[in-house]
């Protein structure tokens, strides 16, 4: 039954951090890869405050989680200047790199991780209070995330994702905008990184590299980007289909590989053949499509 | 500092530099050509060298059969690419966002498949891969070095030579300046695009020979290590400069060989990836030289850069 609750709790927290990345890559038309990095960033960083510096584990979260969001302004304040094809590179210039400096320095714990992080909630219904928990923030986050883009900000966003030059003659700042829809979706990536973080209670860096931008990728392309349960959809099936697979019994050596086989030629169908994901509809607003407007 | 040192690195560095320099010009040539960032380059890189690997060690084929095989399965690969990916993805006026996606993913289908097929340990193409030296002077000159810089030089002269001397090589030129315009003189941008892939991949199996001749390669290393190197290269080059790409990633390759005087090993990485984020930010056009000292670019190439795919890709 653990098991169960354990997969459960991935599932929420990768329900978050989906939602985060929705926000960015399919509300605000911002081709970033480096969302992974603010996971970890929000994960690195609350864990060492619980360690290092003491700080209570809720404290050390909610802490996580707007280092993310300053990480993240870090970020976009320079990158933002550019877009398109510019965006992706710059942002995976700037995943690669932190990565490797998690990687290389001494106090993340380096290349073999972060071990002994103190637990958010301890004693016998650790598991059970954590599912609790984790599952309500994933809900606030996806209800939050639905209020705010079908909201006048949102339709404010969707304007700016169509066409940046009619949005600014308007008078309006796609900067801001663009700061803005970052900050929110790193602060969620943030925050499910710090609970990711207090309740597996170990990170390393090879968590975060372009490995991680792929599957963040497949549970929003697949789910259905620009949608407001796509994400949802594609986290949950993202995370329960590999447990699945794990059940065939099959070597560690390939069973990783498979995993990776079977997502990125899920990605690669749903790219050609349903493009605008599981919960986009034809009808649907959403899909990959969705920030040129054309659905 | 030790003069013999310093022409020992800087000879290294040139050797080096051919694989990079190589797959550098592949990657600008299809970001010239066909506008796309081609990151499913680290997939077909894949497919050479586990192609080569078979060939090689496996099958224990001669030199030459072996490269033809490599080259055979490697150009598959590529015109299925064009043909039956892009072909449709610009049909399709897919946005920056669509290309990016599946170029990545294929690229890690292809890492996972070899993953799966050959393991996670690292391969060399030859069984030993330490190469007799001959001293010249105070430099050490291993035979794979003189083999990969003739190989380059060779294959960047006939490139040259097919872009220049060629219609096919023309009618590249026109379809990377103006498809609209190469298509209303009666171009086949199609076939310009197939042609563009296929040359890549020439190139492609020549840099994967020469990776597995020198060091063992990890699956994720054409992703993670070539491509990286590739990106900065491209775009200090200035985007749509074939071969000022390569001459970067010669410059690129000796700098990183002097860096290890300067900076711990460990962080010469760190470096490579800042640059990404500096160039991008500082120089989107590349680096501009005075027009007396600028080599191998297109007269129009720095007022009009490539935008990579059609929609709403700029600057």
């Amino acid at each position: 039954m653990s098991y169960v609750y354990t997969v459960a709790i991935l599932t929420a927290i990768n329900v978050i951090l989906a939602c985060g990345y929705n926000v960015i890559l399919g509300y605000g038309g911002l081709v970033s890869v480096a969302h992974p990095v603010f996971f970890a960033i929000g994960g690195y960083g609350s864990a060492m405050l619980a360690m290092h510096a003491g700080v209570p584990v809720p404290l050390a979260i909610i802490a996580g989680t707007l280092i993310s969001v300053l990480a993240s302004m870090f970020v976009s304040v320079p990158a933002l200047r550019v877009s398109g094809d510019y965006l992706v590179i710059a942002t995976l210039g700037f995943q690669l790199g932190i990565v490797h400096i998690i990687n290389s320095v001494e106090i993340t714990g380096g290349a073999n991780g972060l071990t002994h992080i103190p637990s958010l909630v301890e004693g016998a219904w650790r598991r059970e209070g954590f599912l609790v928990l984790v599952v309500l923030i994933a809900c606030v986050s996806v209800l939050a995330v639905h209020r705010l883009m079908h909201g006048p900000y949102g339709r404010a966003i969707t304007a700016m994702r169509n066409d940046e030059e009619a949005f600014a003659t308007l008078g309006r700042n796609p900067v801001r905008i663009k700061i803005t829809i970052v900050a929110i979706g790193s602060g969620l990536a943030g925050l499910a990184g710090a609970l990711y973080a207090h309740f597996y209670q170990y990170l390393t860096p090879e968590q975060f590299g372009i490995f991680a931008s792929a599957a963040l990728l497949t549970m929003v392309v697949v789910g259905g980007a620009a949608t407001t349960w796509g994400p949802v959809v594609g986290a949950v099936l993202l995370t329960v289909l590999p447990e699945i697979v794990r059940f065939l019994d099959l070597p560690i050596a390939v069973l990783g590989p498979l995993q990776g086989v079977i997502f990125t030629a899920l990605v690669i169908f749903f790219i050609f053949w349903r493009q605008q994901g599981l919960m986009g509809g034809r009808r649907a607003q959403g899909g990959l499509d969705a920030w040129t407007g054309r659905t | 500092m030790d003069a013999a040192l310093i022409a020992q690195l800087a000879w290294t560095g040139l050797a080096s530099a051919s694989f990079y320099c190589l797959s550098a010009v592949a990657f600008a040539l299809v970001l010239k050509v066909n506008r796309v960032w081609n990151f499913a380059q680290a997939g077909v890189m894949v497919v050479a060298y586990y192609t080569l690997y078979l060939a090689l060690r496996v099958a224990e084929m001669p030199l030459l059969p072996a490269l033809a095989t490599a080259l055979a399965v490697t150009l598959a690969a590529s015109w299925a690419l064009e043909r039956h990916a892009f072909h449709v993805l610009r049909r399709r006026r897919s946005n920056v966002l669509t290309y990016f996606i599946f170029t990545i993913m294929f690229a890690q289908c292809a890492i996972y498949l070899a993953e799966l097929v050959f393991g996670t340990e690292p391969k060399t193409l030859a069984v030993e891969i330490v190469s007799p030296v001959s001293m010249v002077g105070p430099i050490a000159v291993s035979e794979w070095d003189v083999t990969a810089i003739v190989l380059t030089v060779a294959l960047m002269v006939a490139l040259h030579l097919f872009m220049e001397r060629t219609q096919a090589g023309q009618s590249l030129v026109a379809v990377a300046d103006n498809p609209e315009l190469a298509e209303a003189y009666g171009i086949d941008t199609r076939r310009a695009y197939v042609i563009a892939m296929l040359l890549a991949g020439v190139l492609i199996v020549a840099c994967m020979y020469l990776f597995g001749t020198k060091a063992a390669l990890f699956p994720s290393t054409p992703l993670t290590q070539l491509i990286v190197f590739n990106v900065i290269a491209t775009i200090l080059a200035g985007l749509g400069n074939v071969f000022a790409a390569g001459a970067v990633a010669v410059i690129l390759s000796i700098v990183q060989a002097f860096s290890i005087l300067v900076i711990e090993s460990k962080w010469q990485a760190l470096l490579a990836y800042a640059l990404i984020f500096v160039a991008i930010l500082l120089f989107p056009r590349g680096v501009v030289l005075p027009r007396r000292v600028r080599l191998f670019r297109s007269p129009d190439a720095v007022a009009a850069p490539v935008v990579a795919t059609p929609g709403k890709a700029d600057t």
